[in-house]
Parts: C-alpha cells; structure tokens; sequence
C-alpha cells in the first residue's frame, strides 16, 4: 500500500514536470506580453520532433556522419535542441506577434494569431513529414531500478531534476538578472521601458527564448521517455499546462511551476482510484473547483505584478 | 540643440498638433505651458519617439536635435544615444520593482562598470536622501513625492543631458514641489539642459528662463518668463487675471 503510494508519487512529479516545464513558457511569455501563447504546446511538439532529427543525426543514422557514442549525443542534443526550438519560438514572434504589436492590436487578435500559429505548426508538420508517427530512438538505459518496491529509471528521476533546476534557473534570471528585471518592468507598465534606454522587442525576444527553449528541453525528455511522436502530441498537453498555469496562477513563475505538478499529482491521483476514463474528468473538475475558490489560481495576486 | 520644427502629429485621423515649432538650447530651462488637452503631453511622447499605442504619428514638420533630424530615432536609442530623458507625466515608475531596482534598471544599456553606476546612485540618493531610506522597498509603497523623485532619479541614471518633464508638480504639496523645483534648477546649474511642461504657469515661468504658451495644438506666445508673465492674454488665461 505505502509502497504503490510512493510509486504514485513517483508517477506524479513525472507527470508533473512536463507539465510544469510547458506551464513556465506559457507563463513567461503571458507574464511579459499578456499574451496568451497558444501556440505553446505545438512548439512542444516542435521541440520534440527536432529532438527526433537531432538525435537520428547525431547517431549517424542520416549517414551523414558516423555515429557518436550516446552520451555524447545526449549532451549535444541538449543545447542543440534548445536553441533550435527557441528559435521557432523567435520567429513565430518576429512574424507573427510582432507585427501586431507595432499596429497595436487589441489583445483578442493576437491571441487568434497564437492559436492559428499553433494550428499551422501542427499542419505543417502533417503536409511536411506526413502522418506517420515517428520513433525516437533509445539513448538511454531504461532498465528499472526497484528501491524498497518502488519502480524508477534513471529517466524517471532526469525528468524530475531536470525539471526543477528548470524552475530554479528561471527563478533566477527572472529575479536576479537586468534583463529579469526588464521583463518585470515590462509586465508593469510597457510604456515606461524604453525611457530606461531598453530596446522592448530585444527584451521580449528574449522572453520567447527562454520560453520555447525550455518547451524544446521538454520535448526531447518527452521523446525520450515516450519515444512515438505524431503532429498532435502538443495540442493536449499544451491545453493541459496551459490550465496547469492558470490554476497556479498565470504570470506567476512559482505559480507555474506548482499548476504544473499540482495538475500531474491529480492525475495521477484519479488513476489510482477511479476508472482511468475518469481521468481528465475528474481532474479539471478538480481544477475547476481550485479557480472557483480562488479566481487569480494559487500563487496569482489580484495586482498588476506578473512573472 | 533641440528644435522642433512646424510639427503636426495625428492620433490616428485626428490632428493633435498643428504646427508646433520650438527651440530648446544647451543649458537652458524652457517651459510649455498650457490647458489641459493643449497638446503639450503629445509634444514630449513625439520627441521621445516612443511607439504605437502611445504616439503619436508625425504627418509633417521635424524634430532635430544637434542639428540632425530623429524622427527615424528607436525610442530607447533616444534615451541612451542621444541623452534625452523623460519623466512622464504620472511618474509611470515599476511600483513592482524595488526603489533600487528602478534606479539600476535605467543603467540597463550602459557599458560601464558597477562602480560607475553605484557612484551615479550615490549622487542620485545624495540629491533625494529619502530614496535611500526607501532602496529596498517596493516603489509602488512610495508617496506621491518620493515617486516623483524616483522618477527623476531614474531619467538622471540613464545619465541624460536633456530632460523632459511632463506635469512635474501634478498632485505634490507646495513644499515638497518646491523642493522638487529646487533640485532641478541646482541641476541646471550643474549643466542638465530642461524643458518643463506645466498646467500651473506661475511655477513654471518662475522656475524657467524662457517659456511657450500652448493652446490646442499650437504655439500661441512665447517669450521671456517675464515677458510671458507681463503679457496680459497669458495673465489673463493662465495667471488667474
Ligand atoms: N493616445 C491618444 N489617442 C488619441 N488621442 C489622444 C491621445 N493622447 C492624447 N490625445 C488627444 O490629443 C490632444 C492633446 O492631448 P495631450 O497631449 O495629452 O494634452 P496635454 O498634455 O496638454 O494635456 C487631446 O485632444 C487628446 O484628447
Ligand atoms: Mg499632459
């Protein structure tokens, strides 16, 4: 009993940390813009299927190189990945939300733009690489290490570190940097910002780097763990961490990062004791139930301080 | 070294400014005086260049500064290349931030050390002691007059030459206004060139060298404070008879 509690916990902040690592792009980018990225979850999928081509490359599977030892894959595929994703993050900015901006578009449209980006993503990955799903290869050892009963791969636990150094490094640059500090101040009051002698188009860049570059970090651990990928993969998840982060309290990082285990731990949850039809059922009732009690989500305030 | 030449702006199809021309020379205090409504806000927001929804769109006219048009100018290259800085009306200071985060955030683009900047805060707290008190609060904490020192201090630690201020005195007691005039003429003083905007003329003429009457969307009179003071049209309108 104790032991199949711990192995649902385990469960748990799995779960939770994609989610969490998906809800802190949305949060960030919302906390700067105030605007809702609903392209988010599909620059996930993004993430995932350039980890895909990453790591066939790096392998030699391409043949266009001979193939490096796994470890090494591992530890190019990171940062590759990573800058790879951010800049489809970048570049949805530049072409698409940019340009509304500098027309100072009511914020109603430049969410639509968000949600259609999204739907172009999907579908363009469908008409570009066709409906088949892919496999990601294994790069790591998956065998199952049992401690005192409680079933964990060294995968398992990557996700979860991974995760939280995710959280803490965010944290950090949000509340430590200059240009943490500018992203605060542009969530306040944008008009203001560029009498600092800011550049604001440098400073949301960067938001969307980070942003999309931690939803590409997500990807490849998603690959890793879940190796079959399909163009849709990121439409649920996405709206999972989108809700994730509201309940947490959209705009605030901490927030973010608890909506996110909080929505895993209650999915989980459900699991174990409910048929598991009645997951998202049962957990967005749950959710629901959160934001009726408390509107501004968990770690949200009712004030103008985002992020 | 900044002039503002036959300027008409639109907020979108409506005309803000007709026309609008001044001068503002190197060590001087100039004052825009006028209503509410006059355009004088526009003015400032045009100067500074900053972007939609804010400003304004410049359909004729130019602004020059050292003799070289900016119109082309990014606002933030306004502030850092071309020093000139604004205080805008409101304060509009990061009331999520702290006081002291405010102040460094307007080094952002500089290039120098830490040490350069720690020595500009230390003139910024020596000017406004209050705000040292304050560092580690949040601004928004901060009463009308501290905010509007932070929001000084801030245009000072962008290090700019110009300064912009819009509604300086807006909601500050008589003391602590004068104090803040007070202040800003020892700035002067030390070589910071002002244009003052001002609702309440009789401060402003008495602050400033030379000032322009503003009256929708135009330069009405300009002149001399004392002329500005002796002209019975700008007595009567703005100097209560
Ligand atoms: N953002 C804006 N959009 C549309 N019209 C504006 C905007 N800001 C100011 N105006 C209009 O421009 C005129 C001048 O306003 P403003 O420059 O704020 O005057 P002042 O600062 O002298 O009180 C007013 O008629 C005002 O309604
Ligand atoms: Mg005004």
């Amino acid at each position: 009993m104790i032991e199949s509690l711990f192995q649902n916990i385990l469960n748990a902040l799995q779960w939770g940390s994609f989610y969490s690592l998906i809800a802190l792009g949305y949060c960030l980018v919302y906390g700067v813009l105030l605007l809702i990225n609903f392209a988010h979850g599909d620059i996930f999928m993004v993430g995932a299927y350039i980890s895909f081509f990453v790591v066939t490359f790096l392998l030699g599977n391409f043949g266009l190189i001979p193939g490096l030892p796994h470890w090494a894959v591992l530890a190019l595929a990171v940062p590759l990945v990573m800058i790879l994703t951010a800049g489809v993050g970048v570049t949805l900015e530049r072409i698409a939300y940019r340009p509304l901006r500098r027309k100072g578009a009511h914020r109603l449209y430049v969410v639509i733009t968000a949600l259609m980006c999204g739907l172009i993503l999907e579908n363009g990955n469908l008409a570009l690489l066709g409906a088949s799903r892919r496999n990601f290869p294994a790069l790591v050892d998956e065998t199952v290490i049992t401690v005192g009963g409680v079933n964990m791969t060294v995968l398992k636990l990557a996700v979860i570190v991974v995760a939280v150094l995710s959280f803490l490094f965010l944290r950090k640059v949000v509340v430590k940097t200059k240009i943490g500090m500018a992203m605060r101040a542009i969530s306040y009051d944008k008009f203001a910002v560029p009498l600092m002698g800011i550049p604001v188009d440098t400073v949301i860049v960067f938001t969307f780097v980070l942003g999309s570059g931690f939803a590409g970090l997500a990807g490849l651990l998603f690959a890793m763990t879940y190796p079959v990928l399909d163009p849709y993969m990121g439409a649920m998840i996405g709206w999972k961490a989108f809700i994730a982060a509201v309940v947490g309290g959209i705009g605030s990082i901490r927030g973010a990062f608890a909506g996110g285990f909080l929505l895993g731990f209650v999915e989980i949850m459900v699991v174990a004791f409910f048929p598991s039809t009645f997951r998202d059922l049962i957990a967005f009732t749950i959710l629901l139930l959160i934001l009726w009690r408390k509107p501004t989500g968990l770690f949200g305030v009712a004030r103008r301080t985002k992020i | 070294m900044l002039s503002v030449e036959n300027l008409h702006v639109r907020y979108g199809n409506i005309e803000a400014l007709h026309g609008v021309s001044f001068t503002l020379e190197r060590g001087e205090i100039v004052t825009l005086i006028g209503a509410n409504g006059a355009g004088k806000t526009t003015t400032l927001h045009s100067i500074m260049r900053l972007p939609p929804p804010e400003a304004p769109r410049v359909t004729q006219g130019d602004i020059r500064f050292e003799g070289a048009s900016i119109l082309g100018v990014e606002p933030h290259d306004v502030v850092r290349r071309l020093g000139i800085g604004l205080v805008p009306e409101g304060r509009r200071i990061f009331g999520n931030l702290t006081v002291q985060e405010n102040l460094t955030l307007a080094t952002y683009a500089r290039k120098d050390d830490s040490a350069a900047v720690q020595q500009d805060l230390g003139r910024v707290f020596e000017l406004f002691p209050r705000l040292k008190e304050r560092q580690r609060q949040l601004a928004d904490s901060l009463s009308g007059g501290e905010q509007q020192m932070l929001a000084v201090g801030r245009a000072l630690m962008s290090r700019c030459e110009v300064i912009l201020l819009d509604e300086p005195s807006m909601g500050l007691a008589p003391l602590l206004m004068f104090d803040m005039f007070r202040t800003l003429k020892h700035l002067n003083e030390e070589g910071l060139t002002i244009l003052v905007v001002e609702q309440n003329a009789k401060v402003a003429l008495d602050f400033a060298h030379r000032g322009y009457v503003m009256d929708t969307g135009a330069i009405v009179a300009e002149g001399t404070s004392a002329e500005l003071r002796a002209d019975p049209s700008v007595k009567k309108a703005y100097l209560g008879g």
